[in-house]
């Protein structure tokens, strides 16, 4: 984990580069299984896709079922190495934990103005509820994908129970994927959410944004601050989170001082 | 029978090799192996040194019982057809019941007529063509829905229950030899004018009465004894012995990669193919390479992608473990 504080750029790393590379292999890998998945259905030229520019390759089965092939390499490699680095170095902060489910309920009614937002750790109860759903689902989709593409290679009279349910499975997993990739796409959208999603390009979010709604997260990397047990409710739903969404919404660059956001959580130099 | 027995191939032998009586280890095969080589492993041989058309009948005796057979299989049709979106293809057989000289969801054999100048010297030939239930069909592998399937005895056989008339399965079969009869089928019942389009038809080498240990209807009606059935072994044998016997030629065995249905022939197919015009339902008999071999390199990569994530996983992760332990003892060293 190299989680930190930058202090001086008033910046805290959320992901390092072995975590951003895998999530954008896996991400941008799955783009195109779906996209050729889509285009293995007797769809693009029925639907004209044909025709668009770019894209008359998209009628050609062989051509996309060798896109899909290439681009499956990548997903299963990417999937496998994320779950086998991250085990072995006992990074767990991703799986659900107990009461994730009724925390993310409570999350969730915070975004609509009922209730205050719980203090987070790095990932908020949904994130890991959500990456416990997407593990299930990739999982689904490379194991029957596996089983179809052993099948296309050396097992074409393959039992037919087996074939079938792979196929079906990989065809339900596929509009679980397509359904779990708005709901994660719909996530970021969300404002509260929205100063996370730097953290998936540059590696990094604003410290006082993690200050502010992921003080837990703070706590493990400056273990010397003042204990959070009493605190409730973090201070970044109220008046302070409206301060904060208006400095997003300006796009300002965060001010390199250290900026105090709460008396319960007062700033520390980590120098 | 007299034929069957004359070949080698009687009802007992057939009925051996198509229940599997001798069959021992039959199943999976494994990489770098034949595909799925079994001892009940069936195919087909059309020794067309022996068709002679029928002369004389309205209809060749293999197609006429053939259409006999399958008279009942494509349901009443959904009138009026939904009309697809937005291309708006329907391709509606129901009309046309009779025709037989061309491959039709109602018609899944048809008897090519190959008028032949040998060097001044004219020569007719029979060619009767239906699918030829290949070793490693595209049409089947990679149907969306696993509603066309090849089974262990070699039948390439579409259900027409799970099927939603897409014809991707034409598309990828280098005989186009699928046809589709719209409104009937699953797609009426789900998004009718946005996704699917019909059923695929095509022969299924009479699957049912193959397990039920009787032979393909076409087979059986064949009054020259011009088409065999067999265990896959005997009748390769028996093609190359008569190709042999005649000085002829075969079609079928390494065509889309092999093939469970033989033709062997007096003239060359190079010739027989220039009197066959591809068109819709009349497929032609030039050279046929496996389509899917160009993703077969992928495939295997994608087999191995696991292994390539089990390596790069353990060995990254030791890596920052030593590093962090490294990172420790320095801190550790530098206190001190």
């Amino acid at each position: 984990m190299s989680d930190k504080i930058i202090n001086d750029q008033g910046l805290v790393v959320r992901h390092d580069l072995v975590a951003l590379v895998e999530h954008w292999a896996i991400a941008l890998s799955g783009l195109l299984l779906l996209v050729t998945g889509v285009f293995e259905l007797p769809m693009a030229n029925r639907y004209y896709i044909t025709s668009l520019p770019g894209l008359s390759w998209s009628g050609d089965f062989i051509k996309s079922m060798y896109i899909h092939y290439a681009a499956a390499v990548v997903f299963i490699a990417a999937a496998v190495f994320h779950l086998l680095y991250h085990g072995i170095r006992g990074e767990g902060g991703m799986v659900p934990r107990r009461g994730d489910l009724k925390e993310s309920l409570v999350v969730m009614r915070s975004f609509f103005g009922k209730g205050k937002e719980p203090p987070f750790h790095k990932y908020l109860p949904e994130q890991r509820l959500a990456y416990g759903g997407m593990v299930f689902i990739i999982a689904m989709l490379i194991l029957s994908g596996l089983v179809k593409t052993y099948k296309n290679l050396y097992a074409p009279d393959m039992f037919l129970t087996l074939v079938l349910w792979a196929t079906w499975i990989h065809n339900v997993f596929f509009m679980l994927f397509v359904l779990a990739f708005a709901a994660h796409i719909g996530a970021i959208l969300l404002r509260p959410n929205r100063p996370m999603t730097r953290g998936i390009f540059t590696g990094t979010v604003r410290l006082d944004y993690a200050r502010r709604r992921h003080p837990l997260w703070i706590q493990e990397m400056e273990p010397e601050s003042e204990p959070l047990d009493e605190v409730k409710t973090a201070p970044g739903s109220g008046d302070m989170a409206e301060k904060a969404e208006i400095r997003e919404e300006t796009e300002e660059a965060p001010p390199p001082a250290p900026v105090v956001i709460s008396e319960k959580f007062p700033r520390r130099s980590n120098n | 029978m007299k034929a069957d027995k004359k070949s080698g191939l009687n009802r007992r032998t057939f009925l051996r090799a198509s229940t599997g009586v001798a069959a021992a280890g039959a199943g999976l095969a494994l990489p770098g192996k034949v595909f799925a080589a079994g001892p009940r492993r069936l195919a087909t041989l059309i020794d067309l040194s022996r068709c002679d058309g029928c002369p004389g009948k309205d209809i060749p005796a293999c197609v006429g019982a053939c259409k006999a057979i399958n008279k009942e299989k494509i349901p009443e049709i959904n009138e009026p057809i939904p009309e697809p979106w937005p291309r708006k293809t329907i391709e509606d057989w129901s009309k046309k019941r009779e025709v037989f000289d061309r491959l039709t969801p109602y018609n899944f054999i048809y008897v090519h007529k190959a008028e032949i100048d040998e060097g001044g010297q004219k020569r007719t030939v029979f060619v009767p063509r239906r699918c030829m239930h290949c070793d490693n069909p595209a049409c089947a592998t990679i149907c969306p829905f696993a509603a066309n399937h090849k089974y262990e005895n070699g039948a390439v056989v579409i259900d027409e229950d799970l099927c939603f008339g897409g014809a991707k399965c034409k598309t990828v079969c280098p005989w186009e030899i699928p046809q589709r009869q719209s409104g009937v089928g699953i797609y009426l019942h789900i998004l009718p004018s946005l996704a699917g389009n019909g059923v695929m038809y095509k022969c299924d080498l009479c699957n049912d009465r193959l397990e039920a240990g009787k032979l393909p209807r076409c087979i059986e009606a064949c009054p020259q004894q011009a088409m065999f059935i067999g265990d896959r072994k005997e009748i390769y044998a028996r093609a190359e012995e008569q190709a042999k016997a005649i000085k002829g030629f075969i079609y079928g065995k390494k065509e889309n990669g092999g093939t469970a249905t033989l033709y062997v022939s007096p003239v060359a197919f190079a010739v027989l193919n220039e009197t066959m015009r591809k068109q819709p339902g009349r497929p032609d008999m030039g050279p046929a390479a496996r389509r899917m071999a160009e993703t077969d390199k992928m495939g295997r990569a994608v087999l191995q992608a696991p292994l390539f994530g089990i390596v790069a996983g353990v060995a990254g992760a030791f890596m920052a473990l030593s590093r962090r332990k490294d990172r420790v003892k320095g801190k550790g060293e530098s206190r001190e």
